[in-house]
């Protein structure tokens, strides 16, 4: 279940990994909102602790197919997917997954902070309770742990029995990160994390992201081109459900080769 | 390019636009200008051309101003980043551009009083009308982002390169023919190294409109004729003659 880390993590090489194993692989990937074509025919692969950024215009599909990843759509009966998204080659779209056990393979994060109404401390120990059998001891290493990599360990360390709603946005958010972390996934998804944040938050969170890198693999869908710009390796460019470009983020944003690419990061689009 | 949502944004990068432009007309009519006034020995015309480099670097510091306050404001992407850096280029070339022609002209002045050999001011001037030319295509090419007709540009430069080392090759035999030249001769050969130089800022230009349009740097070497770095003229052979070298 944990992070399989077989390099040393290169945290703060802003430069695309090409050759990085494909962690998830998206393929033929058809979406339907009843009869609404959310997604046509989509393929690509995410790679193995790099950050791909999804961006395009509100309705492009982007937040679509973060959803798929841990299959958070099957909620709704009247959405499904067609085709196949393989996590170490793998379906998860296949009927017979697990999905509690997806989406602790696959977390994820949303735009509004979302702590429980519970203690910091119980916030995180939640998650990890669902799951593991932990002393109390156990417990607490995790969850310092946890929250040592969501970078808030320093700031809650003596209220850690306050309740999580009291924290700021921003600490909500990390809060929010080290939860998901604390259940040690393989990937990492993040629905516009920071569109909530003041910018200093928003560092706080794109710093926590390039760290979080080493460990993880990390989908993210933002509004804001110059965050996918700097925090991502990969960037993938949808429109109406389609994907228009996917290449390394420098080479996106410097030279797309589509057009459609170039209107939208430069904000001339229709 | 233009159609930014944003509307002033699209009125700034045409800002961008309009004063590289108008740097270009300055340091076209300074080129021009100061051949002439080499050719006639027109010192007042020199003067012009001298005082019209203080626009021009103020035009420079301007466009600088205002492409970095592009970026901090607007955070441009693609062709608009590669656009904004290309004004601060293209703006660095012009200004540098103006700096060699104002070069030429307090030469003019200089050399107004000297005995002067016609035959070989003709030479330079006609190297210079070369990189009018030069000059003129590859502004016309800046503004239609027209990277074919920026490397025709880029290429031709070799032409004006071979042009120098002859008349490098030249005014040493003048030289050696008469030391009383030798003032005269110096200054002319600087002049002709300016407009040389001219040339070469005219192809960094181009490069860089190629860079614009396509998002690629130019890697191969330009075709080069510039021999004079190792161009010597023998003593004993300077009564033959001097183009022969």
């Amino acid at each position: 279940m944990s992070a399989t880390a077989t390099a040393a993590p290169v945290v703060g090489q802003s430069t695309a990994d090409e050759s990085a194993p494909v962690r998830l692989a998206v393929k033929d990937l058809n979406f339907y909102y009843g009869d609404f074509k959310g997604l046509k025919n989509i393929n690509l692969n995410f790679l193995d602790r790099q950050v791909t950024a999804l961006i395009g215009p509100s309705g492009c599909g982007k937040s679509t197919l973060l959803r798929t990843f841990n299959r958070i759509y099957s909620l709704y009966p009247e959405q499904r997917a067609e085709g196949q998204i393989l996590l170490d080659g793998r379906n998860i779209l296949d009927p017979s997954i697990d999905l509690n056990e997806l989406r602790a393979r696959v977390g994820m994060v949303f735009q509004k902070p979302t702590p429980f109404p519970m203690s910091i401390y119980d916030n995180i120990a939640f998650g990890i309770r669902l799951y593991e059998r932990l002393g109390k001891a156990d417990l607490d290493v995790r969850v310092e742990e946890a929250l040592r990599k969501g970078a808030l360990w320093d700031e809650v360390k003596d209220k850690l029995k306050q309740s999580g709603m009291g924290l700021s946005g921003g600490q909500q958010q990390r809060l929010c990160i080290a939860r998901t972390v604390a259940q040690r996934p393989e990937v990492i998804l993040f629905d516009e994390p920071t569109s909530a944040l003041d910018p200093i938050s928003t560092g706080r969170i794109e710093e926590l992201i390039e760290q979080l890198r080493g460990e993880f693999t990390i989908a993210i869908v933002t509004h804001n081109m110059q965050q996918a710009a700097r925090i991502s390796q990969f960037t993938a460019f949808m429109y109406l459900g389609e994907l228009i470009e996917f290449g390394p983020t420098n080479r996106l944003f410097m030279n797309p080769s589509k057009r459609q690419t170039q209107d939208y990061i430069t904000g001339r689009f229709g | 390019m233009s159609n930014h949502i944003v509307t002033s944004y699209d009125q700034e990068l045409q800002n961008l636009r309009r004063s590289i432009a108008e740097m270009g007309g300055i340091a076209e009519k300074m080129v021009a200008d100061s051949g002439l006034a080499l050719l006639r020995r027109d010192t007042a015309l020199a003067q012009a051309v001298i005082t019209a480099d203080q626009r021009l670097d103020g035009l420079q510091r301007e466009i600088e101003e205002k492409a970095i306050l592009l970026i901090a404001k607007r955070q441009p992407m693609a062709i608009d980043l590669r656009e904004t850096i290309s004004a601060i280029r293209v703006s660095g070339d012009l200004e540098r551009i103006g700096d060699l022609a104002k070069n030429v002209a307090k030469r003019v002045v200089a050399i107004a009083d000297q005995v002067q050999l016609q035959k070989i001011v003709v030479g330079v001037e006609h190297m210079n009308e070369l990189v009018q030319g030069q000059l003129k295509d590859v502004l016309d090419a800046y503004a239609t982002q027209d990277t074919v007709a920026a490397l025709d540009v880029w290429a031709r430069d070799g032409g004006i390169d071979a042009l120098y080392t002859s008349l490098f090759r030249e005014l040493l035999t003048y030289m050696m023919e008469d030391p009383r030249n030798i003032t005269f001769c110096t200054h002319l050969l600087f002049c002709a190294k300016n407009v040389e130089r001219i040339g070469d800022h005219t192809t960094n230009i181009a490069e860089t409109i190629h860079y614009l349009a396509t998002g690629e740097t130019l890697t191969t070497d330009r075709p080069k004729n510039d021999g004079s770095s190792f161009a010597t003229v023998d003593p004993q052979s300077s009564s033959q003659s001097p183009t022969k070298a």
